[in-house]
């Protein structure tokens, strides 16, 4: 018998790297003008994965997101893969890692998932902390940087098979994670936080019969202040500027002169 | 699955300048019959589309030229990837997206439709034409078909688990669609038995559905010769039986797949429908010699396609063609061209380069907005339809007037816009390592299939022009008067605007000289110069078009700080409009001026002065 599954997923909403970033000259932060926004990857696959879960196990799937009321386009976006409702945490104005995880602590509390499934970081700040402090604050297990044996190219993937491996009681998840230097395993007791690597699925398109669906799903407001949370950041960015331009090419006239340069210019061997 | 990689590109941002900004979905959108397409819903569509075009149907697109379409026992079988693809692009929904809801569609509004299928298209033709096809069948069925046809077929076209087909051509019978020979004869049960062959039948066997519906042009034993003696049939590929599944051979023979200039993902067949005398059809409706305006809802639709066929490619190969601009050097910049030392440039500095590119970039977005005008008048001609009859016969009459525009206009500047892309590249255009040369074999079909673009020009002088008694033309030129007089005196489009004023003025004496010839009997005259007027009134559409929306740019881009990203695309249409009124739409004139010559010279010249052997 498969036990029901409710789980929660995330849906942060980043910039689009396909768009041009720019930072701005007085290194404030980045140039929004023009700028086109999209779920965080890493989030896509866990939604991908909280609905092969539930395809599966039956039950539920709630996503979150934390903004303004630009982030329905990201909780949107889930629920047109087929998330089924979407809970919106709205807050204007920068959050740390801590404040994020708290948020998200409180939303576990209220929903009371099985498993919340994260991306393990989002592809903005890269910071890879709210699914470890969230897991840490909940006192639940954690399974970091999910992933599978088999590849995205396998029947496993084709067929919508989903990576984590629930138990048979639905007490436990198994789950493969990426390690240095390869894959190991790990068991944790429900609740638990998942968060996701790259190659854990191929997250699906949201079809678009699934759009226009979307539209009639509810979104459920919150607020920081109504979550009891101080979001007042802990970490502040003092400035923000673009990685130096790569310097041109140049042409060594043999291999000589190559591991010469290589060693006292490069420095790097 | 993907074994080749993406090149197609495409700009979602003038994409939805086009519909949000310069035609007003929002006019449309939210209202009956479209109460559930926002502008959200519009956004979230275009950028899911892009990404599966990207994703699955893009990469298949050289690998489809490469590998072409291959005969196997006596099927076809279509290039590695494709079954994958068909599956993917029914399960997302990208072609069920127009299709209305009672046949599980979405009733998206056709604006929107467009801008979906140009992706489709843009990606990989030679695929979206099977799918396509399978569509019109679909939409043709759901108009004119029985209440037990349409159950029986429509949805299972529209879905993608049937495909489709529309016999036409036969050896003999290619523009003179009036000549087919295929016979039908009927028989004691109501059905007819099908014999004959046809050819050039896209899509006429492929292995991505259990069945495909043949719509197929026949004369009925005893029928009056010509076009009033055609009939149309259901020919199913395996016969259906009363269960609605597939069940055994119709006697639809796969005789031969042609080997092809371009489209080679594409299967262009020769069907022999009834060699073991066992092919049976049945009459689409209920009535017989009817089939060529039957035909016709088809092919209406499919022009519109093929103008969109044309407009993805060129589009693609603009973008494609820009990106290699900005990162090959070549050469100095002009200024400098004595300094042996002087920096080599990105060839995009060049102006020449430049010139190249601003009219691709501008041509193809023209046509964009000639294309998405189209769909919108369809859309307002179905939420009019009932209400306000007025409305929704002005909006009716455009769509008719503008779809040989559309299809030749398109499909004619494709072939050349794919061409000067490669100019762009140089030699490395010509060359299979990039995506150009695929596009400008694949695109020079656009002016032959659906009626070549003289039968379009024939369509627009014979029969459009003068509908209703010229009213659609007239309120089409009312319109552009509208607009000229409307800006006249704008700072920036002023002198352009009269320049569109004055082409308009040379296109209808070209009108007026057309109807003077025939009624003078010097139809040699009208039939020598129907091209160039087609050419004429689409250029003429282009330019007010592209005015139209430099106008609408100039305006949003005010309160913009020049230089971002926002601010450079409208700049960007500002210079699209200005370079085709003064590089286009001043050459329309010029071509009013030659007819008036009235130049007969290809008419006179005997056979036997072309020389040859
Ligand atoms: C890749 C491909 C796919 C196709 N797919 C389909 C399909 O799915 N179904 C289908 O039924 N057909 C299909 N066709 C056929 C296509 O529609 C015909 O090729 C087209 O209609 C032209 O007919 P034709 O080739 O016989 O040329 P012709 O009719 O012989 O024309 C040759 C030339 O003569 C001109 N011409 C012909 N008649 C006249 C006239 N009366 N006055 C002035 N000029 C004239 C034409 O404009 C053209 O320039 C396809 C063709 C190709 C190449």
């Amino acid at each position: 018998m498969l036990f029901p599954m409710k789980i929660l997923v995330t849906a942060k909403r980043v910039e689009d790297p396909e768009s041009k970033i720019k930072v701005k000259p007085d290194g404030t932060g980045i140039v929004p003008e023009g700028l086109k926004y999209k779920i965080n990857p890493f989030d896509e696959i866990a939604v991908e994965e909280a609905l092969r879960l539930v395809a599966k196990h039956k039950g539920e799937t709630v996503v979150v997101s934390i903004g303004g009321k630009e982030v329905h386009e990201q909780l949107r976006h889930a629920m047109a893969m087929g998330v089924d409702r979407a809970v919106w945490v709205n807050h204007t104005g920068p959050l740390d890692q801590m404040a994020i995880a708290g948020l998200l602590k409180k939303v576990c509390e209220k929903e009371k998932p099985d498993m919340a499934i994260l991306g393990k970081q989002s592809i903005d700040d890269d910071q890879n902390q709210v699914g470890q402090y969230m897991a840490e604050w909940l006192g639940w297990g954690q399974a970091t940087f999910a992933s599978k044996h088999e590849s995205l190219d396998s029947d496993a993937e084709k067929s919508k098979t989903p990576a984590l491996v629930v138990g048979a009681d639905g007490k436990t998840v198994k789950v493969v994670r990426e390690v240095d230097g390869g894959l190991g395993t790990v068991e944790c007791t429900l609740p638990a936080v998942v968060t996701t690597d790259l190659r854990l699925n191929q997250p699906r398109y949201a079809p678009l019969p699934g759009i226009m669906k979307a539209k009639s799903k509810p979104i459920e407001e919150l607020t920081p202040a109504g979550l009891g949370v101080d979001v007042a950041p802990k970490l502040t960015v003092l400035k923000m500027s673009a990685p130096a331009p790569r310097k041109a090419g140049i042409k060594v006239p043999d291999v000589a002169t190559l591991m010469q340069k290589l060693k006292t210019e490069a420095k790097v061997i | 699955m993907s074994v080749g990689i993406n090149r197609y590109k495409c700009d979602l941002r003038e994409l939805q300048f086009v519909l949000l900004e310069q035609f007003s979905y929002a006019g449309l959108a939210g209202k009956a019959p479209y109460e559930n397409w926002g502008e959200d819903e519009l956004k979230a569509v275009l950028s899911e589309t892009y990404r599966f075009a990207r994703e699955v149907l893009g990469p298949l697109n050289s690998v489809g030229d490469r590998e072409g379409v291959k005969m196997v026992n006596g099927a076809a079988v279509t290039p590695k990837g494709f079954r994958e693809a068909w599956k993917g692009l029914y399960e997302g929904g990208f072609k069920q997206l127009a299709v209305p809801s009672k046949f599980g569609g979405q009733a998206a509004p056709e604006m929107l439709h467009v801008a979906v299928e140009e992706i489709l298209s843009g990606a990989n033709i030679a695929f979206n034409i099977y799918p396509g096809l399978a569509w019109g069948v679909g939409e043709l069925l759901a108009e004119c078909g029985t209440p037990a046809q349409i159950d029986a077929y429509v949805e299972k076209v529209f879905n993608g688990k049937w495909g489709g087909t529309m016999c036409l051509t036969e050896p003999h019978a290619g523009s003179d669609v009036g000549a087919v020979k295929t016979r039908a004869v009927k028989q004691a049960d109501g059905r007819y038995k099908i014999q004959g062959t046809k050819i050039f039948i896209s899509g006429g066997d492929h292995d991505m559905t259990e069945n495909i519906i043949h719509l197929v042009l026949a004369r009925v034993e005893g029928a009056p010769a010509g076009t009033k003696g055609i009939s149309l049939f259901i020919v199913p590929k395996l016969k259906v039986n009363a269960d609605g599944s597939s069940g055994e051979s119709n006697d639809v023979a796969l005789a031969a797949i042609e080997h092809k200039m371009g489209l080679n993902g594409s299967a262009t067949c020769t069907l022999s429908f009834g060699e073991n005398n066992n092919c049976y059809g049945e009459l689409v409706g209920t009535a017989e010699n009817i089939g060529m305006s039957q035909m016709f809802r088809m092919m209406n639709g499919a022009r519109i396609a093929v103008g969109l066929q044309g407009l993805s490619l060129a589009s693609s190969a603009y973008l494609n063609a820009l990106e290699y601009a900005r990162d090959r050097k070549q050469g100095p910049h002009f200024s400098k061209f004595k300094d042996p030392n002087a920096p080599r440039v990105a060839i995009i500095e060049h102006p020449d380069v430049r010139r190249m590119l601003l009219e691709l970039k501008s041509t193809t977005e023209g046509i964009r907005a000639l294309v998405v005008k189209l769909a919108m008048h369809r859309d307002y001609a179905i939420a009019t339809k009932g209400k306000d009859d007025e409305k929704a016969a002005y909006h009716q009459g455009q769509v008719d007037l503008l779809t040989p525009l559309v299809k030749s206009y398109a499909g004619d500047e494709a072939y050349r816009l794919c061409g000067q892309a490669i100019q762009v590249y140089g030699g490395a255009g010509y060359l299979k390592d990039w995506p150009v040369e695929q596009y400008a074999r694949d695109a020079k079909i656009f002016s032959i299939y659906e009626g070549t673009s003289h039968i379009q020009a024939m369509d627009l002088v014979g029969r459009k022009l003068g509908q209703h008694g010229g009213a659609n033309f007239q309120a089409f030129m009312n319109d552009i008067n509208v607009f000229v007089e409307a800006q006249r005196a704008h700072p920036a489009f002023g002198k352009e605007a009269e320049m569109l004023g004055r082409a308009a003025e040379a296109v209808t004496q070209l009108a007026m000289a057309m109807l003077g010839w025939s009624q003078a009997e010097k139809m040699d005259l009208l039939v020598l110069n129907a091209n160039r007027f087609l050419t004429m009134m689409s250029q003429l559409s282009v330019g007010w078009l592209l005015l139209d929306a430099g106008v609408k740019a100039q305006a949003a881009s005010i309160r913009l700080t020049k230089g971002n990203q926002e601010s450079s695309f409208y700049e960007g249409k500002v210079a699209s409009a200005l370079w085709y009124a003064r590089n286009v739409v001043a050459g329309i004139r010029a071509q009013a001026d030659m007819a008036a010559l009235e130049d007969d010279s290809a008419e006179k010249i005997s056979d036997a002065a072309f020389g040859g052997s």
